[in-house]
């Protein structure tokens, strides 16, 4: 018991020390003007993410690694974008200090309120309206409609449709034994995702297609008793994906860079090109913090914050990444295995599926394996809205790792 | 002089990485193994005999035995097993000079030792079958 306490400590500390060092880098590096918030966000940063761990080792009974990964993966994403750009570092900063604090809100509100089972209807109806609100009022950046504006604020609704689509699944299967008696029961689920996809489509957001199809598919391979669905769905993936080849000439371009970038280094394939120049220049230490030349890429600090970081911090970070991605996603499978509450396990299934294959296709894409689709990657890229819809499936992932006693009331009638 | 730290910094930054990675697979490596092994070897504990799965409700494979240990439906038991069939305050084992007795605390479907309900206090001996609701457990004391 007490060689355990102190295990705990250790990935802490070191998540600590590496935070400090790079902070010191910083301050070697800005040492002729040096500025006094910059240190002073950084220090809280650190302060906060410490203080959250060693909170959350008091408050949840349960899982404790899920929080020191992705907290690990945030402060890899953040030295590389502060030293990409410093202003964006430091809305950054600014981000996942919001998004702790949104961790800490949806844990303790997901955890509190009971019924989240009965509501598919509430998730479909407030998908479908973000989806409307997004058509109406949406602004158009680089070929998607999926931004709204707020004032000063951005966000993007499929951020949080995303979340919302998990919710609407569990819910569907806790209860499917009621919707399989209805007339076409098991058909309901796939109008409603074919009706998101469908509003993605008109969006022209086709990561965000893929990210849907892919958790929709999953669960229902797991879950879904009539088994020719699966093929159906799986058959019309496959004649929309061909579709959407002739129909969308951006994603012909991605397909003509995958295949073949160095014809089009020019203009198409310059993106790729550069991030596969990158993390060669890199090699497997790197170039060194600052002494690469990660701003060649357009959207380093995006999409392709991967190839700046294999190429400063060397290829075994970028490895250390994916790892970190790996354990993650473990982490998640063992939750749901371990759950007993039926629609807590499919939320954990499909949280881990949605961190896993997010950051699949976006390293899977950058590192030119699969045709490139520009999605972030969950907790390290720059992005307001992704970073906080990360975070607060990361708090539902917190509650879904620990033993709910939900079904207590159902005997509290007998001796 | 910034670049000469820069180029120490990525070395270091490379190692701790490694090691945040190592330390976190290191603890979910023990979280692993501590579910299999609870160091049975030298302790009476109560062994689950029905199959896991078929039981509708959250219980274990194995319960280690203190000195006093109540079994029931209620929160404050030792044991919580969540049967209907069985009683808020089910039933209790105290232990005395190594032995365990158990005793019936009034529980309303009553509990059995190798198929006969038991009205008093019961002495157990290794490999007594206990039934209590829908489950059975083997008691298991090698000393």
């Amino acid at each position: 018991m007490f060689k355990k306490r102190i295990n705990y400590k250790v990935p802490r500390n070191l998540l600590v020390l590496f935070e400090l060092l790079a902070l010191f880098l910083i301050f070697i590096y800005d040492k002729d003007n040096f500025d006094k918030y910059t240190f002073g966000s950084g220090i809280a940063l650190i302060f906060m993410i410490y203080i959250s761990s060693f909170i959350l080792l008091r408050i949840s009974t349960g899982d404790n690694y899920i929080f020191l990964i992705a907290t690990m993966l945030i402060s890899i994403g953040i030295i590389m974008i502060y030293r990409i750009d410093p202003a964006l570092g430091m809305k950054q900063v600014i981000w996942i200090g919001m998004g702790i604090f949104l961790f800490f809100i949806s844990y303790f509100i997901v955890k509190k309120i009971k019924g989240w089972k009965d509501w598919t209807l509430l998730y479909g109806g407030v998908s479908i309206a973000l989806f409307v609100i997004t058509l109406l009022f949406g602004t158009r950046t680089k070929g998607s409609l999926n931004w709204i504006n707020i004032g000063r604020f951005r966000f993007q609704p499929t951020e949080i449709i995303k979340i919302l689509l998990i919710f609407l699944i569990a819910s569907y299967y806790t209860n499917y034994e009621k919707y399989k008696e209805k007339r076409f029961g098991s058909y309901y689920l796939i109008g409603i995702v074919y009706l998101f996809i469908g509003f993605l489509f008109v969006q022209k957001d086709l990561g965000t297609v893929l990210i849907f199809y892919s958790i929709f598919l999953a669960l229902q391979f797991i879950y879904e008793e009539d088994r020719k669905l699966i093929l159906y769905n799986v058959l019309f993936f496959l004649v929309s994906g061909v579709a959407g080849y002739f129909m969308f000439s951006h994603v012909r371009v991605r397909f003509e860079t995958w295949i073949n970038p160095w014809k089009y280094i020019d203009n198409k394939g310059y993106q790729i090109t550069q991030s596969l120049f990158a993390i060669a220049t890199g090699g497997f230490f790197g170039t060194g913090i600052g002494l690469g030349h990660p701003d060649f890429i357009p959207e380093v600090h995006t999409d392709f914050i991967f190839s700046a970081i294999c190429e400063e911090m060397g290829i075994f970070t970028g490895i250390g990444v994916i790892m970190l991605f790996l354990i993650l996603v473990y982490r998640g499978f063992k939750i749901a295995i371990n759950q007993d509450d039926k629609f807590f396990k499919i939320v954990a299934l499909g949280i881990s599926i949605l961190f896993g294959i997010q950051s699949f296709i976006i390293l899977g894409g950058v590192l030119k394996m699969i045709p490139l689709t520009g999605i972030t990657i969950p907790f390290v890229s720059y992005g307001g809205s992704s970073m906080l819809s990360s975070f607060i499936a990361l708090g539902i992932l917190q509650v879904a790792s620990e033993d709910l006693d939900l079904g207590e009331e159902k005997y509290e009638q007998g001796t | 002089m910034y670049n000469i730290f820069s180029l120490i910094f990525k070395y270091i930054f490379i190692v701790i990485i490694y090691l945040f990675i190592l330390s976190i697979i290191r603890l979910i490596y023990l979280d692993i193994r501590g579910i299999d092994t609870t160091s049975l070897d030298h302790s009476i504990y109560l062994k689950l005999i029905n199959r896991k799965d078929t039981l509708p409700f959250k219980i274990q494979e194995y319960y280690t035995l203190k000195d006093i240990t109540n079994l029931g439906r209620a929160n404050n038991n030792e044991i919580i097993i969540k049967d209907p069939y069985v009683s808020k305050n089910h039933l209790k084992l105290v232990k005395d000079e190594g032995n365990y007795y158990l005793e019936d605390l009034n529980s309303a479907n009553g509990t059995y030792v190798n198929g006969d309900r038991i009205m008093d206090v019961v002495k157990l001996k290794n490999g007594d079958r206990i039934r209590v609701g829908q489950v059975e457990f083997l008691y298991v004391n090698r000393e």
